[in-house]
């Protein structure tokens, strides 16, 4: 029983998150744009708990609403890699041979870049932006992606129950989407919640450095952008997005290794 | 069947088209920015003559495998040619900031070894107890701490608030040794820590991984005392997925280099890297993305070759 409290706990942190993102509208916040010069770096209060940043805009209002981004970002970028990189992989490990060469050989050299590295680079090339930075994230995922569906083919595709499918005569587009895929299913399934607890660091990485999401947008790493110019009048400017960024992670990693150990019983216990 | 030296040969040839790889990519990707490079840089004094004498000058006007040829002779040569805007050459603007990131790099892998094994050394050695839970607990929320801001709160505790550490600039290893240092702890600190507590948490694994094996139950039944089999039994056995998992995190230290650079303002390529995709100024991102990616790949490649050449089970692959 105890092994099922961690995911069950970084699944409830992420519903908890995406539910707070979705109804900001209604929640009782402040304004997150609204500038308000007299209550500029004004310190954590009852009503407003994380303070007010150099603008006297709500940083709380602006932590819930940079999540959207956060948020959006992880998600559409594993989404986009996982609708890219799975059927690259599983066309890949089915092959073999010529076909396996020419997928995976250039996805090798997208992997043989650090990701941040890889994200910032594209994104010099592409410009600054929410849409654009998940684009990059789904380039830099796809190869890893890809690699897991291989794997899970490859491992799975020697199994009797496919050769007693072939053996039916089902076609190579039934055995891999019937009989192969569920079988990734697992390992892709904990490589995406991986995958986005990675993508809500580099966004707030990104947006930081300033290659990331745009400034009006309220971005948990443009706020410590801002705040670092404030830290020694009002150092809650930088530690609420800072503690914010790290409680989504948080859940999303909690989630990876629950999964992992909930699903696959042969794994080494505890890891 | 093959001997370590033809496993390592067959890794080093099998670099080669990834490393070309790599270069198509990098040089490939900066040919996609929109618009004229020389009418970007130039901006609003761009005329005609400009952007033609830039083009010409750039080699801008040539076809572009053929652009692309004449720069991988340079990058051979050691010469990346000059960058856009002040017209410096490369190379040297690379070469005068490699050793700051190098030295940056080899700190945080001393400072994640010396946290990140003995954590899982004691969580390991003692399953389910206390240090155990405190390794798991410090491995997960260690690898869910954005480092930049985990540099932001080291600057704000020991350099601006306590005063104990200089929070940015940097003095050369060769003027003053121990003032290098003191500028290098904290950078080197918040760029080990993270990286420590995912060592720390495949660590304990490994351990946890030999512990269960019987010469180690043998050990104790021939009544060895627990720190004698800790020490001669479990870690030099334990030692081949450490050093491999360190390895690994060298690599990942290059790219987090980039944002610790950039915090505490350190002279290094990643900060090279960072103002030159600031300020578009592409032959510079070129070649930074392609020599911090070739050290990525390359320390990743060391780590493989060592890995097999110490556990031959790894060469049947």
């Amino acid at each position: 029983m105890r092994r099922r409290r961690l995911p069950l706990a970084g699944l409830g942190i992420v519903v908890t998150l995406a539910v707070l993102t979705v109804l900001a509208p209604l929640l009782p916040l402040g304004s997150p744009t609204d500038i308000a010069k007299d209550l500029a770096l004004r310190g954590p209060t009852v009503a407003e708990p994380f303070g007010m940043d150099d603008l006297g805009r709500s940083i709380l209002s602006r932590v819930v609403y940079a999540y959207r981004i956060s948020l959006g970002v992880a998600v559409t970028s594993a989404v986009l890699a996982v609708l890219i990189g799975v059927p690259l992989g599983l066309v890949a490990g089915y092959c073999e041979g010529l076909a396996d060469q020419l997928i995976m050989r250039p996805l090798d050299v997208l992997m043989a870049f650090p990701a941040v590295l890889l994200a910032i680079a594209l994104m010099s090339v592409f410009g600054t932006g929410a849409v654009l930075l998940s684009v990059a994230l789904a380039i830099v995922y796809t190869p890893v992606m890809a690699r897991v569906a291989r794997a899970a083919v490859l491992a799975t595709k020697v199994e009797v129950y496919v050769d007693g499918a072939r053996a039916l005569g089902a076609t190579m587009p039934r055995l891999v989407l019937n009989h192969i895929a569920p079988n990734a299913a697992t390992p892709m399934l904990v490589q995406t919640s991986v995958l986005m607890a990675i993508g809500i660091l580099i966004e707030a990485a990104l947006s930081f450095l300033g290659v990331g999401v745009r400034p009006p947008t309220p971005s948990l790493g443009l706020m410590l952008a801002d705040g670092r110019g404030f830290m020694l009048q009002a150092p809650w400017m930088v530690v609420f997005p800072g503690l914010a960024v790290m409680l989504a992670v948080l859940g999303f990693n909690m989630l990876a290794d629950g999964l992992r150990d909930w699903l696959d019983p042969q794994a080494p216990a505890g890891r | 069947m093959s001997s370590p030296w033809i496993f390592a040969a067959r890794r080093l040839v099998l670099a080669v088209p990834l490393l070309l790889g790599m270069s198509i990519l990098v040089f490939g990707l900066m040919r996609l920015v929109p618009g004229d490079p020389a009418v970007v840089v130039l901006g609003y004094k761009a005329t005609p003559e400009g952007v033609r004498a830039l083009r010409e000058a750039f080699h801008l006007d040539e076809p572009v495998p053929q652009q692309y040829l004449r720069w991988l002779a340079g990058v051979l040569r050691g010469d990346f040619g000059l960058d856009f805007r002040q017209n410096e050459p490369i190379g040297r603007m690379i070469l005068e900031r490699l050793p700051v990131t190098l030295e940056l790099t080899l700190l945080a892998t001393l400072c994640t070894a010396l946290i990140g094994i003995p954590l899982g050394l004691v969580g390991g050695a003692r399953r389910h107890g206390f240090a155990d839970r405190a390794t798991l607990a410090i491995g997960l929320v260690g690898v869910s701490i954005p480092d930049f801001w985990l540099g932001i709160m080291l600057m704000l505790g020991l350099s601006l608030g306590a005063g104990l550490l200089p929070s940015g600039g940097f003095v050369p290893l060769g003027e003053a040794p121990l003032d290098n240092l003191r500028h290098l702890v904290l950078p080197a600190l918040t760029l080990a820590l993270s990286r420590a507590a995912v060592l720390g948490r495949l660590s304990r694994a490994a351990v946890l991984d030999v512990v269960q094996r019987g010469f180690v139950q043998f050990a104790r039944a021939k009544g060895l005392a627990e720190r004698d089999i800790l020490f001669r039994h479990v870690l030099p056995n334990a030692a081949i997925p450490i050093v491999t998992v360190l390895g690994l995190q060298i690599g990942y230290m290059l790219g987090g280099a980039i944002v610790v650079e950039m915090i505490f303002t350190l002279p290094g390529v990643g900060r090279l890297t960072l103002d030159a995709v600031l300020e578009r100024n592409y032959p510079v991102v070129q070649s930074t993305v392609l020599v911090i990616g070739a050290m990525f790949m390359l320390v990743n490649l060391a780590t493989d070759i060592l890995y097999g050449l110490i556990d031959p089970r790894v060469r049947r692959r």
